[in-house]
């Protein structure tokens, strides 16, 4: 099959897209961890749940901003290139 | 071929082209815009929703609605503020933050209802209406970077009425740090400081922008790819997506905002802690 196109149009594309995915990587693992330590700790002192439970959603936002920072790269990179 | 491949779909449209045709023009680039108006709709609903929940006077024993604004009421003070301020900001501070937090929700919120507010409009019986959207005020930098730099202010001004300039630009470095690491700490302390204004605005702003992307794009993606075998995965999807972002991600993010604005503003406040 003949590829047809503009190379560079397609180069843009597929830097949007291995931004993200690979910008979504370490955050992903992040959030588990959050999740998973918090399921832990209430596992182990269930009383702590109240207070545990607003210390997961500020570390599970501030975790996953961290993909916004990738994708919002990979905007710019997509515009200026 | 059914009307709905026929439709020239692009997601990025509606974030991005309501700025070149504003509906009121005015100088110093001060246009009244789509995001203008539905900053205006979230802090009208945000105002009457609080009026018609304590319209009558506060009962001991709550009604529903009067649990409802109880409820807000104590997540702001106790979640949102007692995390962060000390007990001598919150007289001044509990109501910033507790605004922020509102004002923010609802805008989050009124961004996940169709509204007729479109650039392209079409016909039904003859009249000429706008297609319905979803956009949310906050995913557009301007609003959350003005957002974000009011409680950048915030947090300096306060830091140097509490403790003295000079005090309270030495207590961003850690008082015990050996002299020589200084030419290292100081330009890291200052960098993290104005790092705060990217991450905060940056945050709220991709949350709002990527979550309404993600739900336009697979809503619409058999008219992006062309094709009707895609509909029972997009649809479904489209519709997952939507009801966990306007839920979960859209009062989140309100609560990030507020519960950081309350930690900055504290941490100035009270450099110790």
């Amino acid at each position: 099959m003949a590829v047809t196109g503009d190379i560079h149009d397609s180069a843009k594309v597929l830097a949007l897209g291995l931004a993200t995915g690979f910008g979504a990587i370490g955050p992903g693992v992040g959030v588990g961890f959050i999740f998973g330590k918090t399921i832990e700790a209430v596992g182990r002192q269930p009383e702590l749940r109240g207070q545990l439970q607003g210390l997961m959603w500020l570390g599970f936002a501030l975790t996953e901003a961290i993909v916004f920072y990738a994708l919002g790269m990979a905007f710019v990179a997509y515009a200026i290139a | 071929m059914l009307p709905l491949l026929k439709v020239d779909f692009n997601p990025v449209a509606e974030f991005t082209d309501f700025v070149h045709n504003p509906y009121v023009t005015l100088p110093l680039g001060l246009d009244i815009n789509k995001a203008v108006v539905y900053m205006w709709m979230a802090a009208l609903l945000a105002t009457l929703l609080t009026l018609f929940a304590v319209r009558r006077s506060l009962k001991v024993r709550p009604d529903g609605r009067q649990t409802v604004a109880e409820v807000v009421y104590d997540l702001a003070q106790n979640q949102v503020a007692r995390g962060g301020l000390p007990e001598e900001g919150m007289r001044i501070w509990f109501p910033y933050v507790a605004t922020l937090f509102v004002f923010i929700w609802m805008m989050n919120l009124i961004g996940f209802v169709p509204l007729p507010f479109g650039e392209r409009h079409f016909d039904l019986f003859g009249l000429s209406i706008p297609e319905f959207q979803i956009y949310a005020a906050t995913a557009n930098l301007s609003v959350t970077l003005a957002l974000t730099l009011v409680t950048f202010v915030a947090t300096h001004v306060e830091g140097i009425r509490y403790n003295g300039v000079i005090p309270y630009f030495r207590s961003w470095v850690p008082s015990d740090t050996p002299w020589w690491i200084m030419p290292i700490m100081v330009p890291v302390e200052v960098i993290s400081q104005l790092v705060r204004i990217v991450s905060l605005s940056f945050r709220l702003f991709f949350n709002l922008l990527a979550g309404h992307l993600v739900i336009a794009v697979f809503l619409g993606l058999a008219s992006l790819l062309g094709t009707y075998f895609i509909l029972p995965i997009g649809i479904p999807m489209g519709v997952a997506l939507y009801l966990l972002e306007a839920t979960l991600i859209a009062g989140l993010q309100a609560f990030i905002f507020a519960t950081l604005s309350a930690i900055y503003i504290g941490g100035a406040i009270h450099p110790d802690h």
